[in-house]
């Protein structure tokens, strides 16, 4: 059975290269923007899905212009058309206005699998994917970590607390990528130029959606006053001051 | 009414999680500060002892729902189960364990309910008339404060180790059955594939556990963790992360989807300090973390941090140790 696979991606400030100011409690980026990490196996599993057993591969994003090149790195990947929903400031949108405006960028595609990313590496909070399954009425698997597909049935492994739940569930189904779910590829020098080719889409959402919450600008945590940190020091004195602390703690 | 915070507390195999109590003192603690009332629900195949435990806790009174589909996870089950409770009940907050189940369908139920929400909360605060939680955010180097403004359901998961649980309270608080229908849920749970353990020592009864993440570059480069391990008699573990990539097994891993430890000494070696590794050793009685990044959330919890390249710190600290010895 071949499948019509959607997978939903967002793009996220690269936080390798944020730096946080302690002087003033503020996160810098670079500017720089990539792929959310999660979602890199939500495209090879979907990529996979494809090679085993046929179908296409829609990639869908809602975001500022810019967020193309999120689109564009999954075609280059090997997934096979885009498209953006262009909404400027779609990070100001919460996780059910998001997701609306999402399900129905989708539904005229009617997947047999959506896959989406476990959580987004920004604000981490894993509440779209269950949010657009219940928009378009469809079952949900959180924390994947194997995909196994036989027709309309999937067996998926799923990370849990207890071990590992192994479930099925009939298509059409939304797949939450869990890291460890795949080894995502690298786009090849030959899929970034197929890519060029490939259609991208960019639509307007039907309306503006509402966010009911708001939230702050990010803050720093205060440190455990208890503890003790020791930074610019020489690597022996630090392994010094340490195991003599283990001592005094009775550790070592 | 409009006060009253409902705690959908979880079992596993018929008894309470702990996180479900740290849920309740999180709920108490609010409904002291607000003039509410809490109520606690139990979504379980055999409620019965988890429901005493909670009853017992300075809750208002206990709901349970009790259906076979509620024995093992899945989202359909526990949406249609968390709806009757809050039908039951018309909560303003409903309070949510975020474990990998509560993830799952809290934000589905908010979903479904058109409820306002916020997952993964460390702090849940009365704000105006509304809540306030608030969350990590950027892999957990920084926080954000959501607010949740009155006048709509709002759905809040609770992050595990962020209060301490529900003391008990001698006045036992009544408990209900509540009939809900729950609907055949679309996923089919076929079993749960323990984890094959392995290792000359578990992890979880280790007094020592020295662990290495992803700033180790290389799986071969383990040996230093291992070395430092041995210098402090104690066994190793790792992050997600390097099991993800294949450097070490399955059960050496810490974290929410690993092993959960509460060791004497915890020392996390090139590990970023995300939430899913905290929760699994924010017991443990001490912790020391070698990081080269300062902004590094783990040493927000270490009681011993040292800023450096552990590639020259950890080997003099072997050295210290064995000269010491």
């Amino acid at each position: 059975m071949a499948y019509q696979i959607v997978v939903l991606v967002r793009q996220v400030p690269d936080l390798n290269a944020a730096r946080i100011n302690h002087s003033t409690g503020e996160i810098q980026f670079s500017g720089q923007m990539v792929i959310n990490s999660f979602d890199d196996y939500a495209i090879e599993e979907a990529i996979r899905l494809k090679e085993a057993h046929g179908g296409e591969i829609t990639v869908v994003s809602a975001g500022p212009a810019g967020a193309k090149d999120a689109i564009v790195r999954a075609l280059a990947m090997g997934a096979d058309k885009g498209v953006l929903v262009n909404i400027d400031g779609a990070d100001k949108l919460d996780a059910l206005a998001l997701a609306g405006v999402l399900a129905e960028a989708v539904k005229p595609l009617s997947p047999d699998i959506i896959l989406c990313g476990q959580m987004s590496d920004d604000f981490g909070a894993g509440e779209v994917g269950p949010a657009v399954a219940v928009a378009l009425g469809i079952a949900q698997v959180s924390s994947a970590t194997l995909v196994t597909a036989n027709g309309s049935t999937l067996t998926i492994l799923r990370d849990t607390e207890d071990g590992k739940q192994q479930v099925s569930v009939d298509t059409p189904v939304l797949i939450m990528a869990m890291t460890g779910l795949n080894e995502p590829r690298y786009p090849s020098l030959k899929g970034i130029m197929a890519a060029k080719k490939k259609p991208v889409e960019s639509v307007a959402p039907p309306a503006v959606p509402a966010s009911q919450t708001t939230w702050s600008a990010p803050f720093t945590q205060e440190r455990d006053a208890a503890g003790v940190l020791v930074q610019d020091v020489p690597a022996a004195e630090a392994a010094k001051q340490l195991v003599a602390w283990l001592k005094e703690k009775k550790l070592a | 009414m409009a006060n009253t915070i409902l705690v959908l507390a979880e079992t596993s195999e018929g008894s309470l999680k702990p996180v479900s109590l740290e849920a309740a003192n999180a709920a108490i603690q609010l409904a002291t500060a607000t003039g509410g009332q809490v109520v606690a629900g139990v979504l379980s195949n055999a409620p019965g002892e988890a429901a005493g435990l909670l009853a017992s806790t300075s809750v208002s009174r206990v709901l349970t729902v009790t259906d076979d589909a509620l024995a093992s996870f899945t989202t359909d089950a526990f949406v249609a189960a968390a709806q009757a409770l809050c039908a039951a009940v018309q909560p303003a907050l409903v309070l949510i364990p975020a474990t990998t189940s509560g993830r799952d369908y809290a934000p589905a139920l908010a979903a479904t309910l058109s409820a306002v929400s916020a997952a993964d909360a460390t702090e849940i605060t009365a704000s105006g008339d509304g809540y306030a939680a608030v969350r990590p955010v950027y892999g957990g180097k920084m926080l954000s404060r959501v607010d949740l403004p009155a006048g709509k359901l709002a759905i809040v998961t609770l992050r595990p180790g962020s209060y301490e649980k529900a003391a008990t309270n001698p006045d036992a608080a009544p408990i209900e059955a509540i009939d809900a229908a729950i609907p055949a849920p679309r996923v089919r749970v076929e079993g749960l594939l323990q984890d094959a353990g392995g290792g000359s020592v578990k992890l979880e009864e280790a007094e020592v556990i020295v662990s290495g993440g992803r700033g180790l570059k290389e799986p071969q480069n383990f040996a230093v963790v291992e070395q430092l391990a041995e210098a402090l008699n104690g066994v190793v573990g790792a992050s997600r992360a390097v099991v993800d990539a294949g450097w070490r097994k399955h059960h050496e891993q810490v974290g929410q989807t690993g092993r959960t430890v509460s060791p004497r000494l915890y020392v996390a070696v090139g590990i970023s300090g995300a939430v899913q590794h905290v929760v699994g050793m924010q017991g443990s009685e001490y912790i020391v973390a070698i990081n080269r990044d300062p902004d590094a959330p783990i040493f927000k919890i270490a009681s011993f941090g040292i800023v450096g390249d552990l590639f020259e710190v950890v080997p003099a600290v072997v050295d210290a140790l064995n000269a010491s010895a």
